[in-house]
């Protein structure tokens, strides 16, 4: 071997060896290298807030399995750490000191969460003030990203146009389901209505909508008559009755709804009062109409609160925990129910906790994209996220935000859902009629809409 | 649109719910008579007892009507031990003292309810005549609302029965009127404020029953009864029986009538007015007597 041979092999040996020692030392973890921390802000006397605790600890201790969230600027993977900021009924009165310890006392560094509109608006503002990302799940009042474009002197308003940029919103709004459910009602139930009663096909479909006296409430009342004026919908709509958020009972609202003679009743209300609204009319007032619960109302709790008395009557939903098929719609949905169960004894998800999970993952890729847990490249992260859709059928079947008028919002598609009574099981199934087809999805339509056993129409 | 039949049904609702309140608001005027004690945690009384009466309807199959006998007895004895271990050691000490504890226990039991009772948030007791009604025209009120007021009464005539013609009720009001004169006259008044908050417990336990049939309930149900509670028995007047009787049923026909009649959002805002406008009008409440 030559003297050149000899150094030439020397050099490739010390590159080599200097290269490895460069590579492992990279690896090494960052002193600053801590565990990330989650805020999950749900209220925990509710089963909505249950169930967003037990889905996001489901995609927390799957993510941990896999050694955690890779961190780039620390050169490793951090387990992440559930911080439970427990809003406990998540009321408006409720929220805001759990989510300001949280970010104070906790350091948390993410939210995710958020139940109720109400709570969510009084939530999100010590969020929105420290610049805290804040990936809401529950509150499907489109303004909670959108405070900043109410007009001045509006008392919701946030002037902070920096602060509001990082909230994001992973739920369907008002107007997305409130779309579906319109459509449904001109599309489904008035052509079953003008067959079955041999209605005039010029006769407009009596909708009746009873709503908590909320921003929620008021939100779903005022967005279902802007769709059915802007889309000419053949639907009127005969009586718009409230009731208060702490009411137990609802049989004076129902009179009221009954003699309007509705063909149907659209209920803005959460799991509880709206089946307790259904079991009322139906049972105590005779309103023997068809009911629409809203996809909060996703929950097993529901089906089983209405039992027998939710048979025919339907729910507007965006994941089907329940589905009745020998497949899954999507095989991510199946696989959730599945490990959900398997993990909280058998418990059935619901609809909150299914956003919930989807979010962890959302911040789990904008960490590993932006390589850091500094807010500002997490929010910048968060908002461009492109990622297949999970759990959620979306539109474009991906997982995006929008940054333009609906700003920080995803595209999600809804559906509808019949309940029926299956006496061999002794509980109630859902079976999907509307509407025929969701993009990517086959087959996805169950069966055709069917009016209740007693139904009895509206005036004529 | 308003209809006379549609005004009559929520009135009737209003009087059946009333008689709900009335056997809260009774137990709590009781308490509140006899050991001038005034119990913010009587509300929880009333959530446990519909939890009592609904795992016993549940897990031994009875009627829900024969469940609520033992749901009175179990939250006599949880008033029992509450008057023995809480209220009897700070009595006679400021009167801040009872009040706190009182509110002390409103999470004690919100919290031990959700413990227990976490997988069965808001549930019905399960009643045979659940969707059954009577019609009267095109006014319709159901079997299990009409036999809550035929309870509520057979229990205010028992109450009644109790204070008017028993020893235990002789020495219940002889307590009520001059607590140290009692005790010179050979009244032990340890016992009789025991059995005092063991029966105003049990009608709060019954009312929780009752409640648990006609409602949805969960362990964060207390609150808002108790408030009503207290309405009632300052619009009837302090520590009067017939007062929380006629104070309940305007109660609970004023709230009724106002969520047919107006927005929903103002029917507690209403019956509160109510309240304001007697104690203007009438600052003892309809049947208190001055001093009380």
């Amino acid at each position: 071997m030559n003297k050149r041979m000899l150094i030439a092999i020397v050099v490739v040996v010390i590159v080599a060896v200097a290269s490895i020692a460069a590579w492992q030392f990279s690896q090494i973890p960052s002193a600053e290298a801590r565990s990330i921390r989650v805020g999950i802000v749900a209220g925990m006397n509710t089963v909505e807030g249950q169930d967003i605790e037990r889905a996001a600890k489901l995609a927390i201790d799957e993510i941990n399995a896999q050694g955690g969230i890779w961190v780039d600027e620390w050169h490793t993977k951090v387990q992440v750490e559930l911080v439970l900021v427990d809003t406990v009924d998540d009321a408006a009165g409720s929220t805001a000191a759990p989510v300001t310890r949280a970010i104070t006392d906790q350091q948390v560094d993410i939210l995710i969460g958020g139940a109720t509109t109400g709570g969510t608006l009084n939530g999100q503002i010590p969020a929105i003030t420290n610049r805290v990302p804040f990936i809401i799940t529950g509150a499907s009042l489109n303004l909670v990203t959108r405070r900043g474009s109410l007009p001045e002197g509006n008392p919701l308003r946030i002037n902070d146009t920096v602060g509001m940029s990082y909230m994001f919103h992973y739920c369907t709004t008002i107007s997305d389901y409130s779309y579906t459910v319109a459509h449904f009602l001109a599309d489904s139930v008035k052509a079953k209505l003008d067959s079955a009663y041999s209605f005039d096909s010029s006769r407009k479909l009596r909708l009746a909508i009873l709503y908590r006296d909320d921003g929620y409430g008021r939100g779903v009342r005022d967005v279902t008559s802007t769709i059915i004026k802007q889309d000419s919908l053949p639907i009127e709509v005969v009586a718009n009755v409230s009731y208060a958020p702490t009411a137990t009972t609802y049989q004076s609202q129902l009179i009221s709804v009954k003699e309007s003679n509705p063909d149907a009743v659209y209920i803005a209300g959460f799991t509880a009062d709206t089946a307790e609204i259904v079991k009322e009319g139906i049972n105590d007032v005779g309103l023997k109409s068809l009911y629409i619960a809203v996809e909060i109302c996703e929950d097993p709790q529901f089906y089983t609160l209405l039992a027998q008395t939710g048979d025919k009557q339907i729910l507007e939903s965006k994941i089907a925990t329940q589905w009745q098929g020998d497949t899954w719609y999507l095989p991510k949905v199946g696989t959730y129910v599945e490990d959900y169960k398997n993990k909280f004894d058998g418990k059935i998800p619901g609809m909150l906790g299914a956003d919930t999970y989807d979010a962890v993952y959302i911040y789990k890729n904008a960490v590993e994209q932006s390589g850091t847990l500094n807010k500002t490249n997490i929010r910048d992260a968060i908002e461009a996220t492109d990622m297949p859709q999970s759990l959620l059928i979306m539109e474009n079947q991906k997982i995006t935000f929008s940054t333009g008028t609906n700003y920080h919002e995803i595209m999600p598609k809804t559906f509808i859902e019949q309940l029926v009574w299956n006496s061999e099981a002794n509980a109630l199934k859902p079976f999907v009629v509307y509407p025929a087809s969701m993009p990517g999805i086959v087959p996805f339509y169950q069966r055709d809409f069917a009016l209740p056993t007693d139904y009895e129409p509206g005036s004529p | 649109m308003i209809t006379t039949a549609g005004l009559t049904e929520a009135l009737l609702w209003g009087i059946a719910n009333g008689c709900i309140y009335i056997l809260l608001a009774t137990g709590l005027n009781l308490i509140f008579g006899v050991m001038k004690l005034v119990n913010f945690a009587h509300g929880q009384l009333l959530m446990v007892g519909a939890f009592i009466a609904y795992e016993i309807t549940t897990i031994a199959g009875i009627n829900p009507y024969l469940s609520i006998f033992p749901a009175m007895g179990a939250v006599a004895l949880i008033g029992i031990a509450l008057e023995r271990f809480a209220f009897r050691r700070v009595r006679g000490t400021e009167k801040l003292n009872e009040i706190f504890i009182s509110l002390g226990l409103i999470y004690v039991f919100q919290n031990l309810a959700t413990l227990f009772w976490n997988e069965n948030y808001n549930i019905q007791i399960p009643s045979p005549l659940r969707g059954l009604s009577y019609s009267l025209g095109e006014v319709l009120l159901g079997y299990d609302r009409m036999l809550a007021i035929a309870v509520v009464i057979v229990v205010l005539v028992g109450l009644v029965l109790l204070t008017k013609k028993t020893k235990i009720g002789l020495a219940m009001r002889a307590t009520s009127q001059r607590s140290d004169t009692a005790m010179l006259m050979g009244i032990n008044i340890n016992r009789v404020y025991m059995f005092t908050f063991a029966v105003g417990a049990a009608l709060a336990g019954a009312a929780g029953a009752l409640y648990g049939i006609v409602f949805s309930f969960n362990p964060a149900i207390g609150a808002l009864p108790t408030i009503k509670a207290f309405a009632i028995i300052i619009l009837g007047g302090l520590g009067s029986i017939p007062g929380a009787v006629a104070g309940g049923l305007l109660y609970g026909i004023a709230e009724n009538a106002t969520g047919y009649l107006t927005n929903g959002i103002w029917q507690d805002a209403v019956a509160f007015a109510l309240l304001i406008i007697v104690l203007i009008i009438k600052p003892t409440g309809l049947f208190g007597e001055k001093g009380e």
